[in-house]
């Protein structure tokens, strides 16, 4: 049984596949230990896709779907296109793992590609997240900070702007 | 002696012994952080412009710490606060962002400080802060569901959280399962009365320590912020601390 693992981060969707799994045996002590070395960790999780945003607008879009754990139809193309074909009637040999079980629910119910979220997949995000600069070939180091600060921004400036009358629970 | 350069008097600056931080010795001390954006205050804080022995002048902001609870924490005397030059830095309950402006100085260009709000109001003031420091990642998101901003932070060095909450354990250890690298370190300021207003301070400090204890979360040092601060204590410790680093310490 393939795991592959949805990754979300502000520059681009990518998905990785995960492999040995049986050596591990879904263990998460195994994982966290062997999260820190890339060498190790290239072995156990692959690049499989990346697929960048194509313009700051994009992205705003895109994580406003994804905070609120929604599927873009840019995501699902993304899924459709990368992951093996999911047929009727027939259970699926592979399963996504996601960061957040309602994005998990939202991709299940509209695409039938059976989705998992645990403890196990929460480590082997992150490990993506500290290695993810070095299995995305294009991203040259600062790159990826460039992007969470446009995205950062935009983000934040959306939320103040729209909720101006917003009462604030100050607490004190 | 003789009166100093105009428009203030001889001031010499030294370093502090937490890297990025610097003392101003003058008619009294203040601690400083070297200004990453020459020229500009962030909240009206003093500025004090030194004149390098070649010529070029550096300028630090003077720090508060009836302002900012890690500048108290500073003078509360803990050994290692590990914000320093060049790190990553998630901060929970950044409200304006004059306190992150400071770490922002410390961490530097080659370090990167995501900065998490969630009134919008203090957003807004930290939004236009950000805008001239580059290294400040502004989110203006509920610390609650560090879900919802897992697009815009990476792993970092250090969490500091000062989210004034009942539940702000459980919230540091979220963030930190999504953010914090193993072996990182987390600053947490806790405020006994937001907490439990009813039971004694030290009670309610020990209490937190307990819950921190179970997430993997390992206090090292604990210090009081009296008395910039009453009732408050600032707890640093250490993420998912092997068994074999642990014998070592």
């Amino acid at each position: 049984m393939a795991l592959y693992i949805l990754f979300e981060a502000a520059s681009g969707y990518s998905l990785f596949e995960a492999h040995g799994l049986d050596e591990i045996g879904q263990n998460t002590q195994a994982v966290r230990s062997s999260i820190e070395d890339l060498n190790r960790f290239g072995k156990v999780v692959k690049l499989v896709a990346f697929s960048p945003f194509a313009s700051a607008i994009d992205a705003l879009n895109q994580i406003n779907s994804i905070s609120e754990g929604l599927m873009t139809d840019e995501l699902r193309n993304f899924l459709e296109l990368n992951l093996p074909k999911v047929k009727v009637g027939k259970k699926p040999k592979f399963s996504l793992g996601v960061a957040e079980p309602k994005l998990g629910s939202h991709i299940f119910e509209v695409t039938k590609i059976p989705c998992q979220h645990n403890d196990f997949i929460v480590e082997l995000l992150r490990g993506i997240r500290l290695h993810f600069d070095r299995f995305i070939k294009d991203l040259k180091p600062g790159d990826l900070e460039k992007a969470q600060l446009g995205l950062g921004h935009s983000y934040s400036r959306a939320k103040v702007k729209f909720n101006v009358n917003r009462v604030d629970n100050m607490v004190i | 002696g003789k009166g100093g350069m105009k428009g203030g008097s001889k001031v010499i600056i030294e370093p502090h012994r937490h890297e990025g931080i610097f003392i101003a010795k003058g008619k009294e001390d203040a601690l400083v952080t070297k200004n990453l954006v020459p020229g500009e205050s962030v909240y009206n804080e003093k500025r004090i412009s030194v004149q390098n022995e070649d010529g070029t002048k550096v300028e630090y902001r003077v720090w508060n710490p009836f302002r900012s609870k890690l500048a108290a924490a500073v003078l509360g005397g803990l050994d290692n606060i590990h914000i320093k030059p060049g790190a990553k830095v998630l901060y929970l309950g950044a409200a304006s962002g004059t306190s992150v402006s400071h770490v922002s100085d410390i961490v530097g260009p080659t370090g990167v400080v995501y900065a998490v709000e969630f009134s919008h109001r203090s957003g807004r003031d930290l939004v236009n802060m950000a805008k001239k420091r580059t290294n400040v990642i502004p989110i203006i998101e509920d610390a609650r569901h560090p879900h919802k901003y897992r697009m815009l932070v990476g792993m970092v060095d250090v969490i500091f959280s000062d989210v004034a909450q009942p539940d702000q354990a459980r919230i540091l250890a979220l963030n930190a399962s999504h953010f914090l690298k193993t072996g990182g370190h987390f600053v947490i300021s806790i405020k006994a009365n937001c907490i439990d207003s009813v039971a004694k301070p030290e009670a309610v400090f020990a209490g937190e320590i307990n819950k921190m204890k179970q997430e993997n979360l390992k206090p090292h040092e604990q210090v009081t912020l009296e008395p910039f601060e009453r009732d408050h204590a600032c707890v640093v410790g250490g993420y998912r601390i092997s068994k074999k680093q642990k014998t070592v310490e």
